[in-house]
């Protein structure tokens, strides 16, 4: 009941009071931004250049940045009010399929990163179908197919890892297991030359990339706006005249295609393709999801949002290993971050805080 | 807090696919069974894995399905897949007690909940061997594995004689919970006593993953800690290190020692050939062994109780012999 009161209030003098409550939501999104700068102010504080030197941080960020992406296909997902635990899987799927296409196939690049986004797709496809036309609750839906997928990964390379280095005959990397290690390999860098002087690392890049397309598709396109109706209220969006179903399919196939984009990634990263290889990621792309803002009950999130939660993840892993926490207490305290991130974000401590500020301003106003 | 409910929910579908498993099983038993009853010269075996998606395990189970198949008393039902899940475990131990198998082979995912299902096992008067991982009790008729303490020992060693003039060593270990990284950073610790110009400089939990040992290795470079020496608990933790190194132009000042060995294209053994490792030691699957003591089990024979498997250290001199005695892919399972 004490909701309405500010209400009423702010419509007794719009200016000062619109504005703050404009501002409000918006210094809401800020709060995960808090997280991130008080993660980067101790890393400087304890670790000064040593933490922001760009190796550094270009280390920090192509470390996460496969489950970055991941996180950016599973934000769509829980836009629309869904949950996608199959990514982890799919990306196993993908890293596993990449990595055979190139020891046994001897494909190139080009060819081995749209087929296992096609992969990917293919799955995210089902899981969408799944969910909207056969009607299964999307975390069942995708738990079967996280544990689909990796039975599948398992059987196609027998449980046994695959590398990337394949070697030809005269001893020396293939042309392709060359071209496959700037796909992520630590130290191989792409467009050196006219991406500046040593290049850029690609999964720094391609994360970046993703982040960039689909913020700009869920801001400026009506597919975007759609995702949030349908996670906002399935009903009103239904008849609004939205393609429910058909929102739902293309955003589980949206994040399936991202984990197989991701795949690759993660198999030159690792200089192989381990048949567990994604095991629980899933649960960091959710992490970072949620951090970032987005509500598992739809509708509410960002991919800035998911960005900044990626990134809060991976510093503070970055931070906890250059101070060398004992690994037993990293844990304790990445699991903290998360909480107090969740707890910042929590609407009512924003309605909380409007009631506190209103009468505040009432003050200041002149 | 999205964790609860999605175990839960994982408890119930692994229930689910734990009961499709169950039904798969036995319907191998109708088969493996009739020809138990008609002449007991073939003999059921089976085999409980703590989990087949590691390449190590792998290797196991394909070089225990082809040391099953020299001997001709013996069948080896279809290994059951535990996939690192103790009660997952605890019920494939209780099917095969079930399913009267001869003999059950089990290694454990962990020792404690396993125990009590080796002892319903030990309680059927199936005769138990234990493979690679103990357990708590010593109802069982043999336990074959590797000496984790000794490898750890052998691998201290090398590092000293890699050192000769001392230096600085990272140590990247397993998952510290497990009893094969206690024993391997106890053995190498104790080989290290009394070297005081050879320094462990740095460790961190590796937890046997290779990314892990990417991204450690990356952040102690960044630290600016000079590394002289890595020593890593298995091998794909020592690779992931050394491409990090790699990366940052360091890789030819640094040695890098892993324990495992495998014979596969992805394996250590192949990384020491290439350079990559200066040693890596065999951790022996154990395979061969078990084969041999269920079928002396099978026949009633007696078997000696504790078979500790011997290390071989690999190093470029050798690593071809080595990798031709244990490659699978040439041999039919």
């Amino acid at each position: 009941m004490t909701d309405t009161l500010p209400e009423q209030t702010q419509n007794g003098s719009p200016d000062v009071r619109t504005r703050a409550r404009r501002l409000l939501p918006w210094l809401g999104s800020l709060q995960s931004y808090i997280g991130l700068v008080l993660i980067v102010a101790i890393g400087i504080a304890t670790q000064g250049d040593t933490f922001l030197d760009q190796t550094n941080l270009t280390n920090a960020v192509g470390n996460f940045a496969s489950r970055g992406i991941l996180a950016v296909g599973v934000t769509l997902v829980i836009l629309t009010a869904g949950i996608d635990l199959s990514v982890g899987s799919l990306l196993g799927f993908a890293s596993m399929a990449s990595a055979m296409m190139l020891a046994n196939h001897d494909m190139p690049v080009w060819q081995i990163v749209p087929l296992c986004m096609l992969i990917g797709a293919a799955f995210g496809f089902v899981n969408g179908v799944g969910t909207s036309v056969l009607r299964i609750q999307s975390f069942v839906m995708t738990l079967a197919m996280l544990s689909i997928a990796r039975g599948l990964d398992r059987q196609m390379s027998d449980n046994q890892s695959v590398g990337t280095t394949v070697a030809g005959p005269d001893g020396k990397l293939t042309e392709n297991a060359e071209a496959f290690q700037s796909l992520g390999t630590p130290g191989h860098n792409v467009g050196v030359g006219f991406l500046g002087p040593d290049g850029v690392y690609y999964p720094v890049l391609a994360f970046v990339v993703v982040c960039v397309v689909f913020h700009l598709i869920l801001s400026r396109t009506a597919f975007g706006r759609h995702i949030y109706a349908v996670g906002g209220n399935p009903t009103a969006a239904r008849l609004s005249g939205i393609n429910v179903t058909l929102v739902v399919i293309a955003v589980f196939t949206l994040s399936g295609m991202l984990a197989g984009f991701a795949g690759p990634i993660d198999a030159a990263y690792s200089v192989s393709a381990d048949p567990q290889a994604g095991n629980t990621y899933e649960l960091d792309a959710i992490a970072a999801a949620v951090i970032g803002g987005a509500s598992l009950a739809g509708g509410k999130g960002t991919i800035i949002g998911t960005f900044v939660g990626a990134l809060i993840l991976t510093l503070l892993d970055n931070v906890l290993g250059l101070n060398a926490v004992s690994d037993n207490w990293q844990l304790v305290i990445k699991g903290l971050i998360v909480v107090v991130a969740v707890v910042l974000q929590r609407p009512g401590l924003l309605r909380t805080l409007r009631h506190r500020l209103t009468p505040a301003e009432k003050e200041t106003a002149p | 807090m999205t964790r609860t409910p999605r175990t839960a929910a994982a408890a119930a579908l692994a229930a689910v696919l734990a009961l499709s498993a169950g039904c798969a099983s036995k319907t191998d038993d109708g088969t493996g069974g009739s020809g138990k009853d008609g002449d007991k010269s073939t003999f059921t075996i089976g085999y409980s894995q703590a989990n087949n998606a590691e390449p190590y395990r792998a290797q196991l189970n394909k070089q225990l399905r082809y040391f099953a198949k020299q001997h001709k008393n013996i069948k080896l039902l279809p290994i059951a897949d535990a996939e690192q899940d103790n009660a997952r475990q605890v019920s494939q131990v209780q099917q095969f007690i079930q399913q009267k198998v001869d003999v059950l082979i089990v290694s454990p995912n962990e020792p404690d909940p396993l125990t009590p299902a080796v002892e319903q096992a030990c309680q059927a008067k199936i005769p138990v061997i234990i493979l690679d991982r103990d357990v708590k009790t010593d109802c069982y008729d043999s336990f074959i594995g590797g000496d984790n303490y000794q490898i750890g020992k052998k691998a201290g060693e090398a590092a000293i004689k890699a050192l000769p003039d001392g230096g600085n060593v990272a140590e990247i270990r397993g998952l510290l919970s497990t009893d094969p990284q206690k024993q391997r950073h106890k053995g190498f610790a104790d080989a290290l006593k009394g070297h005081d110009d050879i320094k462990v400089v740095e460790q961190r939990e590796g937890k046997w993953l290779q990314p892990e040992g990417t991204k450690i290795m990356q952040q102690w470079l960044q630290r600016g800690t000079r590394i002289d020496l890595v020593y890593a608990h298995n091998d794909p933790m020592a690779i992931g290190a050394q491409s990090a190194a790699a990366g940052a132009g360091k890789a030819k000042d640094i040695d890098f020692i892993g324990i495992d060995g495998l014979a596969i294209p992805d394996g250590g053994i192949r990384a020491v050939q290439q350079g990559k490792m200066i040693a890596t030691y065999l951790y022996p699957t154990g395979a061969e062994e078990a084969a041999e003591t269920a079928a002396a089990l099978a026949e009633g024979k007696s078997v000696q109780k504790k078979q500790t498997l011997d290390t071989t250290e690999i190093t470029k001199s050798n690593a071809e012999d080595v990798y031709g005695r244990y490659d699978m892919s040439k041999k039919s399972g």
